[in-house]
């Protein structure tokens, strides 16, 4: 029963990556910005929240803040970061660099305001009860399955059906179509971090209430959207959301058999067998140079 | 004060040296990697065995250390040179946060979290040296073949790969080979820092490898500028007086000068970056790029 | 006449889009092919296949007789073939001199083989291609800082450093002066008279009658005709085609 409680503590856990793999795989098809601040992105909500929490606020307040605090995060990097690079001409190693420096000052500036070493809530939702004999769930599991899975398929509908979504997904396809169409690239792109930022709120907060997070998680939730982006197939949002749950459920599998300081190496190990094996990741085109 | 000053100057010649060796991979072929301190791991717990197994002799422990740091180097630059710049940096990423673990869990090579203890003084010919003047020479000594190469036609392989890699390949270039060379020779001369840098504390521990090490080395590079020779080493110089020079401000409480000194390569990149992106000494019209 | 270059039924698809199907190509050495046709017709796919940038579905191609698919673009560009690119690819912040010397040094190790020697006689070359294609004034200027027609020009030198026999030009005349088409068309000619297979995707209808030996007329992936320039430009039905009024 060990393994079946793993497993799906693995599956919960890769529900939350898969949200936030899918944020930063909106962001980078839509924009092409590496944008590896997500990570910060995620601490942030996940810091708002607690705070919110411990400063007595009503739960659904809290999830609000903490999605207001990262869609506000991640507009104003698109603006004060990107765009200025962006009109330079600065070419990715700019950007990676200014986002990694950004994602530092945030990770040290919670160090300094929240404290450092782990921080979560404790709420009612994260107690786990013996479902099936030797196997405890908590209502968090639950939330975070249906949570994953709601808003993907929101994204999905806003994607497919509504024009702003539409011309998001041109604009990922071809940016000068979109131009030639007179659609604002720059408005869309605003859109595109505000809704992939949005997507990393509800896995922090969730994040937040199960295992806890730390100030540093940041680097890890860095490593996994980028990894989860490379499996998945670069460009595909539905390849970035499974490659996220394939992560989760790799470190469940790895820790099956090894202790938990290795679940980073799981998602590297996976990182690594694609670049091998099949660079293109499981739903890209061939990688044309 | 002397003490002081040369404990400086030689660990401003070690992370200057790995600042350069990062600035030849980053800002001369363009790949970029946030796993140096990795390499330099490497080279330091393979010299300090060295000293501490075999012979206290810093040729040696410097040797084993290029060549263990350069070689599996080239385990993560083979493949992931393969595919698009953005993979090497997730693979780099992704090796720099499991290295962490595997120093900490592989304890008979790495000692773990009590790191190798005593390693002995470096000497040569029975006689003890201090590691100043061999940080020094082994800095200029990278520094004159990294220009060398700069200048030569290895130099213009790696400019023309990093301007526009299919137009280097169209002319007959084996790019992945030259790539894997530039990242080979960059670990190693990381991995010699490393070696230098264990000889020079007589101790070692996973914790000067983490991924804030490799954070430091790179900010001093961004700082310094990438693509010129002598920018690292002021970048190496500036960021390594910065927790003297935060310590005289009586207003930061000392338990936050970590995190204080954190927010400031972190603000000085992203500042750098939108600001003034080929650094402080950097060719402005490097950093722009069609990449 | 002999046949530098030859491929036979190349094809190609993007996710279901046929870009190139079944075409089949040969260039004669000491002679300038020209390549034309709409926007979208499939001609710098076709050079992408040959030069191993893209992999084909199907078909074959041989340089010389030896085959050269599934060569990777370095081995095809060492068993001879230069290609110059529609967006140019120089090495911007490189010098004109080094962005040459880059084209006669094909090792990717940390050194060149054969010594002193070899290097003065690769400057040499290098210097001779700057000066063939005009730009010695500005051999030590960097490539972001030339001015339109001298990139056009830094292109064309690294292809005749390279001393390859065959070339493939994507382009390479488009927005010249007049002057300007006149050095670049005299370059060709030289290069013709060496024994350079040439094939030259050109939209100036004025260059392709004044350079071309021969025009293969390419649309939505096959080539349509094959023959002399007079012929295929009196063809009604081509010209249709190439000026956009198809039925």
């Amino acid at each position: 029963m060990l393994e079946l409680q793993l497993l799906l503590g693995g599956l919960q856990n890769g529900a939350l990556y898969a949200l936030t793999a899918a944020g930063f795989a909106l962001i980078f098809g839509a924009t092409k910005v590496f944008h590896v601040a997500h990570g910060a992105t995620f601490t942030l909500a996940g810091y708002v929240f607690i705070g919110a929490w411990n400063a007595g606020w009503h739960p659904v307040l809290g999830v609000l803040a903490a999605m207001a605090a990262a869609v506000a995060f991640g507009i104003a990097m698109e603006r004060f970061v990107y765009r200025p690079i962006g009109r330079h001409e600065g070419g990715f190693f700019t950007v990676f660099v200014a986002a990694f420096g950004v994602s530092i000052v945030v990770q040290n500036l919670i160090a300094m305001v929240a404290g450092r070493g782990f921080a979560n809530v404790d709420s009612p939702l994260s107690m786990a009860s013996e479902v099936l004999p030797e196997l405890f769930l908590a209502p968090v599991f639950w939330i975070s399955i249906v949570a994953a899975v709601a808003m993907f398929l929101a994204l999905t509908l806003f994607l497919s059906r509504h024009p702003a979504g539409v011309a998001l997904r041109a604009l990922a396809q071809n940016a000068d179509l979109l131009r030639a169409y007179g659609l604002s690239s720059s408005k869309l792109s605003i859109l595109a971090f505000a809704l992939g930022s949005v997507l990393a709120a509800p896995a922090a907060i969730l994040t937040a209430m199960t295992s806890g997070i730390n100030e540093a998680v940041g680097n890890h939730v860095m490593l996994i959207s980028m990894a989860a982006t490379i499996v998945g197939g670069v460009g595909s949002l539905r390849g970035a959301a499974l490659a996220g749950l394939l992560l989760g459920v790799a470190e469940a599998v790895v820790l099956t058999v090894l202790d938990t300081q290795w679940a980073e190496g799981a998602s590297f190990m996976v990182l690594f067998a694609f670049i091998l094996f099949r660079p293109s990741g499981m739903f890209g085109a061939a990688v044309a140079r | 004060m002397i003490a002081y000053l040369s404990n400086l100057a030689t660990l401003a010649a070690i992370f200057g040296l790995l600042a350069a060796t990062l600035n030849f991979m980053v800002g001369q072929a363009g790949i970029f990697s946030v796993a140096h301190a990795v390499f330099m791991g490497l080279g330091a717990y393979a010299g300090a065995q060295v000293a501490l197994l075999v012979v206290p002799n810093p040729l040696l422990a410097c040797l084993a250390a290029a060549v263990v740091a350069g070689g599996l180097s080239l385990c993560l630059a083979l493949p992931a040179l393969r595919v698009r710049g953005e993979y090497f940096v997730a693979a780099s990423l992704g090796l720099q946060m499991m290295a962490v673990t595997l120093f900490t869990e592989a304890k008979p090579l790495t000692g773990g979290m009590g790191g190798l203890v005593g390693i002995p003084r470096p000497s040569l010919f029975g006689v003890v040296i201090p590691v100043l003047p061999m940080a020094l020479i082994a800095l200029v000594l990278f520094l004159v073949l990294m220009s060398a190469m700069q200048r030569g036609s290895f130099g213009r392989t790696l400019g023309a790969i990093r301007d526009a890699e299919s137009a280097a390949e169209a002319l007959g270039k084996n790019v992945a080979v030259a790539k894997a060379l530039a990242v080979a020779f960059s670990a190693a001369g990381a991995g010699v820092a490393g070696a230098l840098f264990a000889l020079h504390l007589s101790f070692v521990n996973v914790e000067s490898f983490t991924l804030e090490q490799s954070v430091l080395v790179m900010a001093m590079l961004i700082v310094g500028g990438t693509g010129t020779l002598l920018g690292p080493l002021l970048g190496a110089v500036l960021l390594l007086s910065l927790p003297a020079a935060l310590s005289f401000l009586p207003f930061i409480p000392p338990t936050e000068i970590g995190s204080v000194q954190q927010i400031i390569y972190g603000g000085a990149m992203a500042l750098l970056m939108i600001f003034r992106p080929a650094g402080l000494l950097g060719d402005q019209k490097r950093g722009r790029s069609e990449a | 006449m002999t046949i530098a270059l030859s491929c036979q039924g190349l094809a190609r698809s993007f996710g279901g889009v046929q870009a190139v199907k079944g075409v089949s190509l040969s260039l004669p050495a000491g002679q300038v092919t020209a390549l034309v046709g709409p926007n979208g017709a499939g001609k710098t796919t076709v050079f992408n296949l040959i030069t191993g940038n893209l992999r084909a579905d199907e078909g074959s191609a041989t340089l010389h007789g030896k085959p050269i698919m599934g060569l990777k673009p370095w081995q095809v560009a060492r068993a001879g073939v230069a290609r110059s690119f529609q967006d140019l690819r120089l090495f911007q912040h490189m010098s004109v001199r080094d962005n040459v010397l880059a084209a006669t040094e094909p090792a990717g190790w940390f050194w060149q083989p054969g010594g002193a020697s070899a290097r003065r006689e690769r400057e040499a070359k290098a210097d001779a291609a700057i000066q063939a294609a005009g730009l010695s004034a500005v051999a030590d200027a960097r490539a972001v800082d030339l001015a339109y027609a001298e990139r056009k020009f830094l292109s064309m030198a690294r292809i005749l450093a390279a001393e390859a026999n065959v070339w493939l030009l994507d382009e390479p005349a488009s927005g010249l002066d007049l002057s300007s088409r006149e050095r670049f068309q005299g370059l060709l000619h030289h290069a013709r008279a060496q024994g350079v297979a040439i094939c030259l995707i050109e939209h100036n209808l004025d260059v392709v009658m004044a350079l071309a030996d021969r025009i293969a007329f390419l649309d939505r992936g096959q080539v349509l005709a094959e023959g002399e320039p007079q012929a295929i430009m009196r063809d009604p039905k081509l010209a249709a085609i190439y000026f956009g009024d198809r039925q």
